[in-house]
């Protein structure tokens, strides 16, 4: 029992990262419609960013600043040069986008910082572990979750009480009714992509922290996906659960089941799982059925 | 379609057919002599395994050119059943000695099997949700299937690596050895794949999958099956998978899981995308294109690499990047792709001198 928590505890403090993602990914389909499978690109460039920033020496808040400062940049550049062009066309096309953006950006970072594990020197958050009562917590777990969740408080916060949010929010429910309203509709679309550039860029950084940073970081913008379709693809919330519900499962996964199978469990557990889901509910925990009329 | 003035037809069978005039005739018979007797004996084994690579490219696209392009399925894992068709003729051939051809066979209706499998949930989802379930179909037989159960199968580590003689591909007594035997059984491959996939489109099937595509409810509403064509479409789309997957094993003679990765699913999309999506000659447009490019940027690299020692290092990275850039700018500018503008082309040359 005591295992199991420890295991359930592990899960929810990274599932709080991949919530962080899986808010990027949300906000960008809610508003614009876009299914990007670029995330975890976007995840790569904000983790190597910081860290470039990192090991010149900076301190870690000027370099997570200077990260989100590149974040807004690239996010800026990728949404007009690639994105803009493509409203209007059709689902594939702007999918296959994504998938072209996510080769080249992938390409990019290698060219520039090669495919070898970089680690954090030295380390920004403490490596031992916390005792809380007779429970242990890895700190590294702890402070991203924490970090995580004030992104995420922030960028809930921007989403539902500024004007901009609302704006999108607005757009995501009508983009019609939003642009008669004098909402300009392309600048929304930019913002969206400079907020998911910053969740993502923020949990690539706290993910290169824990594990160290190479390639398979990019790897995340695919969990990210059965942690939308669980949640819900409509519904902001529900990429959040779904983020926490993915951590928590690949951790048991690895944890009870990867002991019958030879191995490769804990990568493919969740997109059984989201397999399943999807038989059950079709349209995940909390998102909207979608009625057709022809 | 523009004929030669005077030219007419006095049944339905002459007007619809393929090559409808003797002009037409010869100039297909020339390409299939080119391809069949100048190239293999004129051209070199470097370039005839490239052709092949392009060959592979066009037999394994064809399948996502059937769901995406006329089914209107947008599949992003299509290297499972690839991968699958391959392992199962591989495995039905070093541990049963079942001769060649059966398990071409048996590797074609097992990839057909679990494409079938999981296309499944398409009775209840689409779009992006049916997306979902073919990249989860990418990892589930990949990852798991294939590397942890059907690879050590062959023996503990060799890291799910099947190695295979050459000399069990055998068709009756022609033993496809070489680089040229390849190269002969690809086009075969590709012409029987040709001929199969453009006559189905113009069967019930075929029109009932461009129903599907154009609008499901309106084709629902009409009467078609949905369900049972979507399954049938999966179904020939993971047979001819497993047919692009028989066809490697027979060019490289090893097969691994590593050469059916989430990129290679990727790749056949953007292949179609740059082919041109719907068009029957669209995915050999966009294989030729795609690896040769891939091929000049390999050779620019070569006097590169005199200066940049690390420039044939970083080309993964280079291939990747202009696979990207290509997809892209090829979506935003020529969304059609290269088999519409090789329409355009010969409408100009069909047209001239008064082409606009």
């Amino acid at each position: 029992m005591l295992h199991f928590t420890e295991i359930l505890i592990t899960g929810l403090l990274v599932g709080g990262i991949y919530a962080c993602i899986a808010l990027g990914w949300a906000i960008i389909f809610k508003t614009s419609g876009v299914i990007n499978l670029a995330t975890g690109e976007l995840t790569m460039i904000g983790a190597y960013t910081c860290f470039a920033l990192y090991t010149m020496g900076l301190p870690i808040y000027v370099a997570v600043l200077g990260m989100l400062a590149i974040a807004l940049g690239c996010g800026v550049l990728t949404e007009r040069l690639w994105l803009r062009p493509m409203i209007g066309e059709p689902v594939l096309s702007v999918i296959m986008v994504t998938v072209g953006i996510s080769f080249a950006y992938k390409a990019i970072v290698c060219l520039i910082w090669g495919a070898d594990t970089r680690v954090f020197e030295p380390r920004i958050f403490p490596m031992e572990s916390l005792m809380l009562g007779p429970i242990h917590i890895s700190q590294v777990f702890l402070y991203s979750f924490i970090v995580a969740g004030i992104m995420m408080a922030i960028l809930i916060y921007f989403f539902q009480r500024t004007r901009m949010g609302l704006a999108m929010q607005a757009t995501a429910d009508d983009e019609m009714a939003a642009r008669s309203m004098g909402i300009p509709a392309s600048s929304v679309y930019r913002w969206t992509w400079v907020i998911a550039f910053m969740a993502c860029g923020m949990a690539g950084a706290l993910l290169g922290n824990i594990n160290g940073l190479n390639v398979s970081i990019g790897y995340m913008g695919l969990l990210v996906l059965p942690a939308v379709v669980i949640g819900g693809m409509n519904s902001i919330p529900g990429a959040v659960a779904g983020g926490l519900i993915i951590g928590v499962l690949e951790n048991m996964g690895d944890a009870y089941i990867s002991g019958f199978f030879p191995g490769g469990v804990k990568t493919t557990f969740p997109f059984i799982v989201m397999l399943i889901i999807m038989l059950w509910k079709p349209y995940g925990l909390w998102g909207w059925i979608k009625i057709e009329r022809m | 379609m523009q004929l030669p003035t005077g030219t007419h037809f006095d049944s339905y069978t002459a007007d619809h057919a393929w090559w409808q005039t003797k002009f037409v005739w010869f100039r297909m018979l020339l390409l299939l002599f080119v391809l069949l007797w100048v190239i293999p004996t004129f051209v070199g084994d470097y370039w005839l395994s490239f052709l092949n690579m392009v060959g592979y490219t066009i037999l394994a696209a064809a399948g996502v050119q059937l769901l995406i392009g006329y089914t209107g399925l947008i599949t992003l894992g299509h290297a499972a059943p690839i991968g699958f068709g391959a392992f199962a003729c591989a495995l039905s051939m070093y541990l049963l000695d079942v001769p060649y051809l059966l398990a071409f066979v048996i590797g074609m209706v097992a990839a057909g099997l679990l494409s079938v499998l999981f296309g499944l949930p398409c009775a209840r989802v689409k779009g992006f949700y049916l997306i979902m379930t073919t990249m989860a179909m990418q990892f589930i037989t990949v990852d798991i299937i294939l590397t942890q159960f059907l690879g050590p199968l062959a023996g503990k580590g060799r890291g799910g690596v099947l190695a295979i003689e050459p000399e069990m591909f055998n068709i009756g007594p022609w033993i496809i050895y070489s680089v040229k035997d390849a190269y002969i059984w690809m086009i075969i491959l590709c012409v029987i794949v040709m001929v199969f996939m453009a006559n189905l489109m113009r069967t019930r099937v075929g029109r009932a999958w461009m129903a599907i595509r154009d609008n499901d409810i309106a084709a629902e509403a009409l009467g078609v099956n949905i369900f049972y064509f979507k399954l049938l479409a999966f179904f020939v789309a993971g047979a001819l998978g497993g047919l692009a997957g028989c066809y490697w094993l027979t060019n490289l003679t090893i097969v691994s899981p590593e050469h059916f990765t989430f990129g290679w699913s990727l790749w056949l999309v953007g292949v179609i995308l740059i082919g041109g999506v719907g068009s029957m000659y669209g995915h050999i447009y966009g294989a030729l294109f795609l690896t040769g490019v891939l091929e000049l940027v390999k050779f620019a690299l070569i006097p590169l690499a005199g200066i940049f020692p690390e420039a044939m290092e970083k080309f993964l990275y280079i291939k990747d990047l202009v696979f990207g850039l290509a997809i892209i700018l090829f979506l935003i500018f020529e969304p059609k792709g290269i088999s519409y503008r090789w329409w355009q082309i010969k409408n100009y040359i069909h047209l001239w001198p008064f082409s606009y």
